[in-house]
């Protein structure tokens, strides 16, 4: 083998892989690993490793940087369980989930539909649709701060159309701080979901629409009957993406209500940085994170096995 | 041809017109609640405080920069900038001297291996940021990084890899394989493959990836939070600053600080509009 390599244009001795045998296989993985090494290396020691880190704090007490952590196997998971907390947090989390999920997605897949058909003016609105997307979480919390506060745009607006009864602190108030915070991921969301599936519809064959509005059906027809089947994979994704932003997310409780009033607002992503970063109970912490990865698995798995389902 | 698009026109006619006119309500609708609190906190920014009370949505009488000012005075914003611009520089030379080759190797190279390298690397679509905040925030203590921008150099194109390599890749695996042979006839090796010809051809593929990277860069405001200082604050923390200073809110001087720290992003999504969105896109898809 290794004489006759050299009569073997240079070539295909690189590149080519059916009558190349080992020694050509043995050529490329060397390549392969001394291009890929450096980013996986990267990757895993800043990434992987702190997410093995997380699960191996979760197994200790450890109530500051400065003293050192006692292996305490699955305390913290005992505790998650009786700990009164961590189920107020699981139920505004799971209230943030639907009110988020269910107020993005389908108004989203109705306006991507909408757009994919190109009616005029659907560039400038497409446009519009998508630059929430383009606004930080501390820009977003600073601008709904002036919309929200007591004498802010909304309130004002409340009043100049006489329903001055209407008018609450939105993020003061127990019975509406969590679902001002849910309003903001809804006003950006959509929007930015619905680009995607107008992409995502784009790239289906324009046929499929043409023979079934030779049959006579309407765009509402053709929506629910032909592209929604079709998008069902893409929802799935699209859904999953919206869950995990949801599920840690914890930015505008730190930047607006600090998870009040009382416990309003107070969910499990934010339990997770208040442990970990606010009350000093690191080891407590990660368990939490631990559960909030979990979480975010079993949920992939379980959306994936229903859409899957769908288009099979 | 015509008369088929006449036909099939007219039978859309019936019903569908309900529904166009439908969608355009909902989209118009749509669009002016994605507008008003955007138009309401860039008009605040030049106005003072009991005009923002009284009339929030009209115009500002006069181009009244003294808000801007303030915010500069209260929280050194342009310092933060330039911090976070410097951060993001950093950041994507690191993740494009990272990702490129990875990609090329996974795009261009047969073996069994890339498709363990790529799952290797979606799974950093499911690792939750908030759940490996504080075991970061460790390792950079350990490291003696912490309050020190290079930790976010560092981090940053870790986050960002994932995408950066399914983009790059997917855009070589678009390319003709004819490339890498005629190099090597002459000679080349990988390395000069990848540097001459690879990256100039991959340009636009490059040019998302830093477009996106800057978007998700200069908008970071977690791993900011728990890794920086009041010396080293980047724009996103000194705009949660100028909020967290004041004791009664002086929204003027919030919507000012809005306004500067969305402008260079806003004026990228002008230029690139069409490359973000398929850029998001496919990684959507492909996670």
């Amino acid at each position: 083998m290794i004489h006759s390599e050299k009569k073997i244009p240079i070539e295909r001795r690189i590149f080519s892989n059916a009558e190349y045998g080992r020694h050509n296989a043995r050529r490329r993985r060397v390549t392969f690993i001394f291009l890929v090494a450096p980013a996986l290396v990267w990757f895993l020691s800043f990434m992987l490793w702190p997410l093995l880190n997380m699960f191996y704090i979760s197994t200790t007490s450890w109530d500051s940087l400065n003293v050192p952590k006692k292996f305490i196997f699955l305390d913290n998971f005992v505790r998650m369980f009786h700990d009164p907390k961590v189920a107020i947090g699981l139920h505004n989390t799971g209230i943030y989930l639907l009110a988020g999920i269910l107020g993005v997605i389908p108004f989203a897949f109705m306006l991507g539909f909408f757009l994919s058909l190109r009616k005029p003016g659907y560039r400038v609105l497409r446009t519009i649709f998508f630059s929430p997307a383009m606004l930080s979480i501390a820009a977003l919390a600073m601008i709904f701060l002036g919309v929200y506060r007591p004498d802010g745009m909304l309130n004002t607006f409340l009043n100049a159309i006489g329903l001055p009864g209407l008018t609450r602190v939105w993020l003061g108030n127990q019975a509406t701080a969590l679902g001002a915070l849910i309003a903001i991921d809804i006003w950006g969301g959509i929007g930015f979901n619905s680009v995607l599936f107008f992409a995502a519809l784009a790239n289906l064959p324009e046929e499929l629409y043409e023979a079934a509005m030779l049959d006579g059906a309407g765009y509402w027809t053709i929506m629910w009957k032909i592209a929604f089947p079709l998008m069902t994979d893409f929802i799935g994704l699209v859904t999953i993406l919206q869950f995990l932003g949801i599920l840690s997310g914890a930015a505008y409780q730190i930047l607006l209500t600090g998870g009040g009033p009382g416990t309003a607002t107070f969910t499990l992503g934010y339990y997770l940085y208040d442990q970990a970063f606010l009350s000093h109970r690191l080891g407590y912490s990660q368990a939490l994170g631990v559960m909030v990865f979990i979480i975010g698995i079993v949920v992939i798995v379980l959306i994936r096995r229903t859409t899957s389902r769908f288009t099979a | 041809m015509f008369n088929r698009v006449l036909r099939v026109t007219s039978k859309i006619k019936k019903g569908s017109d309900l529904f166009v006119i439908g969608g355009y309500i909902f989209s118009i609708i749509y669009a002016v609640l994605i507008i008003l609190p955007l138009y309401f906190v860039i008009v605040s920014a030049f106005k003072n405080n009991s005009q923002i009370i009284l009339t929030p949505l009209a115009l500002p009488t006069a181009l009244n920069f003294s808000k801007f000012i303030q915010a500069q005075t209260n929280v050194h914003l342009l310092r933060a900038g330039l911090i976070s611009a410097g951060i993001t520089s950093g950041a994507e030379v690191l993740t494009l001297l990272l990702a490129f080759p990875a990609a090329y190797a996974v795009a261009r190279i047969q073996t069994r291996l890339s498709t363990l390298v790529e799952s290797i690397f979606s799974l950093g679509f499911l690792i939750p940021g908030l759940a490996i905040l504080m075991p970061i925030y460790m390792m950079t203590a350990k490291a003696g990084l912490l309050y020190h921008p290079i930790a976010l150099v560092i981090l940053y194109p870790a986050f960002n890899l994932p995408l950066s390599m399914i983009l790059l890749s997917g855009f070589m695996r678009k390319l003709p394989h004819e490339l890498e042979e005629s190099a090597v006839m002459d000679g080349g090796n990988v390395l000069q493959i990848i540097i001459y010809i690879f990256f100039p051809l991959c340009a636009p593929g490059i040019l998302t990836v830093l477009v996106l990277e800057f978007i998700g860069i200069w908008n970071e405001y977690l791993f900011a939070l728990i890794l920086m200082d009041s010396d080293n604050r980047t724009i996103q923390l000194a705009l949660a600053l100028l909020r967290a200073n004041q004791r009664t809110v002086d929204f003027g001087l919030i919507a000012a600080g809005v306004v500067i720290s969305m402008i260079p992003v806003y004026v990228v999504f002008i230029f690139f509009q069409d490359k973000i969105m398929s850029g998001m896109l496919a990684g959507a898809v492909k996670e």
